[in-house]
């Protein structure tokens, strides 16, 4: 087996890993975890081919950018292709790979960043297999709350975050079960919103997509504008009851503490 | 409303189905505040073991539910407790010694907000102090709201078709807040006014065994005491 042979060279806690940390590169690959994770029974030419047919040639150590490079970005990923052929052509329809389009034709990076392909997300070399609903949501909403921050803190703020990631809940909902894997779809429109929410509330009807998940106010601009109403409804209304809550404590500790100084006092004062 | 019992120094102050309704409110309000705040603060790593250990996020959900419908039915006990002494005991709903607030309630805030500042007596209350009362409708008019409020977030496919979406989240909003005042107004304003004064510390016992003094009739309840001797002439 390759790995056998590679794993001679792996192990980033000796002396070669003293190497490979000072490089900063992202071209070594830690064999160790290579080999327990998902793809860790594949060759490695099964997806980097082989070089010469490619018309690609081993880094020359002379060239000034030797193993600088951005690896994730250079990567053919074609390749990925040969087996996970729904998950690529789902990419290719959704909204990431048109943000790669755009991004491409005019040049300028969407507000979230630069548009992910294949590399960004997954780990070609560290990703596990057979990980639990709830250990894939977890792991996902790092991955997608890297570019996506506001939302994911939003998603953490709501009962599917708060029950998937935090408390391991199976049945609650992360980013994918709503936008769907490699689609990554926009739920601005409702119809779309509410077949999303329909894969766990069979029952709901139109109006239940207007609940609002993302319920944040610091991304307002992209939401849909019942949304945006909604929003400013909902935190008005909860401002209103904020208030009210910090009134009526504040009345009652105050009026609380001064009666049991008023009582303390009374009873110290019978007792001298 | 005072029915002297066997012995001659004790008055009967509640009846025991209050008594009863009063540890139906502590159990399920304990057991829902618990596993409430433990599912909304749920980010922290001493929740995500306190979750575990009562069986998971599922389990905390449903030990919620079954508080919610438990504390309610009190709630409805209550109600028809009420039916009943209306209209089979011809109680009074709306006299001096009911817990329906009145003016003199006002008058009593002014009055005691002079007496802890030492400029005046005491106010002379009735069967119940308007702190009394506050308690009470506390817990009434607060069962409602979060009963409206935990429902909407409970069956949100029904209420999204009756009220706009977002409506759950405002009621999710409403939701956390109000347990937040449920559980400090409880845990320090209830305990401290009627629990923890010098007086009765550590307990009030009258609400578990429904007695009360002659002597404690008669200082704490003035209005009252004067009512009950006014009946006996």
């Amino acid at each position: 087996m390759v790995w056998y042979s590679l794993q001679a060279y792996s192990g980033f806690t000796n002396a070669w890993g003293s190497i490979v940390s000072a490089s900063q590169s992202g071209w070594f690959v830690d064999m160790n975890r290579f080999s327990s994770s998902a793809h860790g029974s594949i060759k490695c030419e099964d997806c980097h081919g082989p070089m010469a047919g490619a018309g690609k040639s081993h880094p020359d150590p002379k060239v000034k950018d030797f193993l600088r490079i951005e690896t994730k970005k250079n990567f053919d990923y074609q390749s990925c292709k040969k087996c996970h052929k729904n998950s690529y052509e789902r990419f290719l329809s959704g909204e990431h790979a048109k943000a790669l389009i755009k991004e491409q034709e005019t040049g300028v990076m969407s507000k979230t960043g630069p548009a992910p392909i294949c590399g960004d997300c997954h780990s070609a070399h560290y990703s596990v297999s057979h990980l639990s609903h709830a250990e894939i949501n977890k792991a996902m909403t790092t991955t997608c709350g890297s570019c996506h921050p506001s939302q994911m803190k939003s998603y953490l703020a709501n009962y599917h975050g708060k029950t998937a990631v935090n408390l391991g809940f199976d049945k609650s909902a992360s980013c994918t079960d709503c936008h769907g894997a490699h689609h990554c779809t926009s739920l601005k429109e409702k119809e779309t919103a509410l077949k999303s929410c329909r894969r766990c509330h069979p029952d709901a009807q139109p109006q239940f997509a207007d609940i609002i998940i993302h319920d944040s106010k610091t991304d307002l601009d992209n939401k849909s504008d019942s949304k945006k109403t909604g929003l400013k409804t909902v935190h008005a209304l909860s401002l209103i009851s904020l208030i009210f809550i910090v009134m009526v404590l504040a009345f009652f500790y105050s009026h609380s503490f001064l009666l049991m100084l008023r009582k303390i006092h009374e009873k110290l004062r019978k007792h001298t | 409303m005072e029915t002297k019992t066997n012995q001659m120094h004790f008055y009967q102050r509640f009846h025991v189905l209050h008594r009863l309704l009063h540890i139906v409110i502590i159990v399920n309000f304990t057991g829902l505040a618990i596993s409430g705040f433990l599912l909304s603060l749920s980010h922290y790593n001493w929740t995500k073991i306190l979750v575990s250990i009562i069986g998971g996020a599922a389990a905390a959900g449903s030990l919620h539910r079954f508080c919610a419908v438990f504390l309610y039915l009190g709630i409805v006990v209550h109600l028809l407790w009420l039916c009943y002494y209306k209209i089979s005991l011809k109680g009074i709903l709306f006299g001096p010694a009911s817990l329906v607030p009145n003016s003199k309630d006002l008058n009593d805030l002014y009055q005691n907000l002079r007496y802890v500042f030492g400029k005046g007596p005491p106010p002379l209350f009735d069967r119940f102090s308007y702190l009394q009362k506050v308690d009470y409708w506390a817990v009434m008019l607060g069962m409602q709201s979060m009963g409206i409020t935990g429902l909407l977030m409970w069956f949100p496919e029904y209420f999204s078709t009756i009220l706009p979406g977002h409506f759950v989240n405002v009621a999710n909003h409403f939701h956390f807040h109000e347990a937040t005042l449920a559980v400090m107004y409880i845990g320090i304003v209830h305990m401290s006014d009627t629990h923890l004064l010098p007086e009765v510390f550590p307990l009030e016992k009258s609400i578990f065994n429904g007695k009360i003094t002659k002597e404690k009739l008669a200082a704490e309840h003035p209005e009252e005491w004067k009512r009950i001797n006014l009946l006996k002439d």
